[in-house]
């Protein structure tokens, strides 16, 4: 009995709150959320905690950036308010954030948010909303390949999602070169992360090794909160392969364990490391550590200036100017170490404001995406000296230029540029 | 013994007038998060007829949450089934795939059980990258629509009340007594005639069937967007910890527990000082800790504890 009412009331709320939200919805959609005269709302979610929390730099540097745009006039005279939420770097998570984000703060635009796994799970829910969902801080291909058509991650377009760094497969064809070019009929073991992070990585070398891709002896993945002794299995696993050369395709974390495990069990293939951990803290990190990792000859790539080999650069100076004004000591710190993290959150909000300027006065989020896929930043003052950002209809990638990098110095080294810039790349 | 049952009858119907009340008085985003809460408690609920009833132990209802929720993405993307079908359909799976694994629970007890189940939640997550054709591997399955807040809100609360009457008609009769006998004393209940097999793999079935709901919710929750990540051994923890804060053994404990899983993680995160940025986990942690120390037996703990003092 009670039951039976119980079941009734709800079904009665139901059926009046379906039409109350109908009638709700019909008399909303004049302007667009999260801009008003004087500000702008935008919002991301990002790992503050848990496995991936060394990125947390990224978001610091973002609003560090907007800080700098806001004290110096803003947008239009717009402010940019920019709200993160922390998702821990767990998609089961991040949708929860981002609707809060969209249907609580209402935000302009989903600007940078971290991770692979945390966009797929939210891509569908702002897509279909119109939401921009922009300069997302991954390079899976996705992002690129999505735009106009249905493509291997979804059966429909994406229009609202684009990325910024250099995609993920692309970056590993320019190892594929180096090895090829540089080792000979090398064994490669490769390291990666398992998920769609790691396999993009891991697709990208193979279809750079093309016929050599029976070079590659051993591959093993490792899980996302794996311990360091469980990397160093892997490590002793390739190795028992018969692998020289060491690809490590992880996040930086366990980059770290496998840098520290590669010496302690003695150890010295030819190794190369995405450059997402191609973070000079975090090769510091794992130099320091007990016993110290052997860093020397490491090679990675970079699209992004250094604040410690380039610090002359007059975009240099002008990010350590931001980060100090900030007054945050552990970004001072981090910064004056070389976290390359906080170069790219000022890159990417950098391109965000362009973004905004060539959107115009009158902000819409189609304005937004128009000028995103508009692109054509020469000037860029955070990327590689000479790497441009550009898009067009034809290139949905805004970054597709890389440097390699080498590791020397030892325990007190940094990533040294050399040779070309590869252009291209995807 | 009647004013007991008037008395529950009007806590229902409070219940049910609360919520079916607020839709006119919350925002969009605020209903969803109640929304979230009513997921979880058919959860909760599920894990309670088997934990808490029945006393077995199981980490690894997020297995079957992710059966649930597969089923219902894969439905709608290959054959835009009505969503409605698709919770049904999810039960029926893994109330069948309850049953099935409820065999090793005859052979397994206490933390032996715990183990195989946690084994559950850890591999049933990976099938995907095996099938990954069918189930669309590490990028997931998209289903073909997706449902607005109130819609969710309403589906929720009225699988809830459904299951929630579900559960009272059996743990009221018959079977829930064999239930009980069987958390009691599994010898005794033997000597009295009851089959431990037959109850056992019953209420391993039942509790799947409801974990699988939720989990077709849980899926309808993320935008119709099932993945690998989303049913990490993380969120059969978060079950267990609802069943934990709900108390074992107490159908309206269960409403806490849902809330406290449902809520916490969302709310936690407008704590001043440590909020936004730092530690949804550490305020989760420290709750759960709080709750523990304070409250062993749970909200239903604390419910008994008052009807005592009232009696006294």
């Amino acid at each position: 009995m009670a039951v039976n009412r119980r079941k009734l009331g709800v079904l009665l709320g139901v059926l009046l709150a379906t039409a109350a939200a109908g009638s709700a919805a019909a008399a909303s959609h004049s302007s667009t959320p999260g801009v008003t005269k004087k500000q702008i709302v935008i919002g991301g979610t990002f790992p503050y905690t848990g496995q991936a929390a060394l990125y947390k730099t990224i978001p610091a540097a973002e609003q560090a950036y907007y800080a700098y745009v806001n004290a110096h006039g803003g947008v239009f005279h717009r402010k940019i308010k920019d709200i993160t939420l922390d998702d821990a770097y767990d998609p089961s998570k991040t949708p929860g954030q981002t609707k809060k984000l969209v249907e609580h703060d209402h935000v302009f635009a989903i600007v940078g948010s971290l991770g692979t796994a945390p966009i797929l799970s939210t891509w569908n829910y702002l897509n279909k909303r119109k939401i921009p969902q922009v300069l997302v801080a991954t390079g899976d291909a996705y992002w690129g390949q999505c735009v106009r058509h249905k493509c291997p991650a979804s059966k429909t377009a994406k229009p609202w999602t684009m990325g910024w760094q250099p995609d993920y497969p692309g970056e590993a064809k320019v190892y594929a070169k180096y090895i090829l070019k540089n080792k000979p009929g090398a064994k490669i073991g490769v390291l990666f992360q398992n998920d769609a992070y790691g396999q993009n990585y891991l697709a990208g070398l193979k279809a750079g090794l093309g016929s050599h891709k029976n070079e590659i002896v051993d591959t093993e993945s490792y899980n996302v909160g794996d311990s360091a002794q469980q990397i160093a299995a892997h490590l002793i696993a390739m190795r028992t392969h018969g692998a020289d050369t060491l690809a490590i395709f992880a996040t930086p974390q366990p980059t770290i364990f496998a840098l520290v495990d590669r010496t302690a069990i003695g150890w010295n293939p030819l190794t190369l490391v995405n450059n997402v951990s191609a973070n000079r803290v975090f090769e510091l990190a794992a130099a320091g550590a007990q016993p110290g990792a052997d860093l020397n000859g490491i090679i990675s790539t970079t699209y992004l200036a250094s604040a410690t080999t380039q610090a002359n650069l007059k975009g240099m100076k002008l990010a350590k100017k931001i980060i100090d004004a900030t007054g945050n000591q552990a970004l001072e710190q981090a910064f004056a170490e070389g976290d390359g993290n906080i170069v790219y959150g000022l890159a990417s909000a950098w391109t965000f404001v362009d973004a905004l300027h060539h959107a115009g006065k009158n902000l819409t989020r189609a304005k937004l995406m128009h000028a995103l896929r508009n692109m054509k930043e020469t000037h860029n003052p955070f990327v590689y000296p000479g790497m441009t950002v550009k898009t067009s209809k034809k290139r949905n990638f805004p970054m597709e230029q890389l440097k390699l990098i080498r590791w020397s110095g030892g325990k007190t080294g940094d990533w040294h540029a050399f040779g070309k810039i590869y252009t291209g790349i995807h | 013994m009647r004013n007991a049952r008037s008395a529950s009858v009007a806590s229902v119907l409070v219940v049910a007038g609360v919520l079916s009340a607020l839709p006119f008085v919350l925002s969009s985003y605020n209903l969803s998060l109640v929304a979230q809460v009513g997921i979880f408690f058919v959860a909760v609920l599920g894990l309670n007829i088997l934990t808490g009833y029945t006393g077995q132990i199981s980490i690894g209802h997020g297995a079957f949450m992710a059966i649930g929720g597969y089923t219902t993405a894969v439905m709608s993307r290959d054959h835009h089934t009505n969503l409605v079908v698709t919770m049904l359909m999810a039960f029926a799976i893994c109330f069948a795939v309850g049953l099935l694994l409820g065999l090793p629970a005859l052979r397994l007890s206490g933390a032996y059980l715990a183990l195989a189940t946690f084994a559950l939640a850890v591999s049933v997550p990976l099938l995907p990258l095996k099938w990954s054709k069918f189930l669309g591997g590490r990028d997931g399955v998209e289903a073909a629509r997706s449902v607005s807040n109130v819609w969710l809100y309403g589906a929720a609360w009225t699988a809830s009340a459904i299951l929630f009457a579900l559960a009272w008609l059996i743990l009221r009769g018959r079977v829930g007594r064999a239930f009980r006998a069987v958390r009691d004393s599994e010898i005794a209940a033997v000597a009295s005639g009851i089959e431990l097999p037959v109850y056992k793999t019953l209420a391993f079935g039942i509790s799947a069937a409801y974990a699988g709901v939720a989990g077709s919710l849980f899926v309808l929750a993320t935008n119709g967007f099932a993945a690998p990540d989303e049913f990490g051994i993380a969120l059969s923890l978060q079950i267990l910890i609802g069943a934990a804060v709900a108390g074992l053994g107490s159908l309206w404990g269960v409403l806490a527990g849902a809330a406290f899983v449902g809520l916490l993680p969302s709310v936690s995160g407008s704590v001043p000082v440590i909020g936004s940025q730092h530690g949804q986990d550490v305020v989760f942690g420290a709750a759960v800790v709080l709750v523990m120390l304070l409250l062993p037996g749970g909200f239903a703990g604390l419910l008994s504890q008052l009807r005592r003092l009232k009696r006294a």
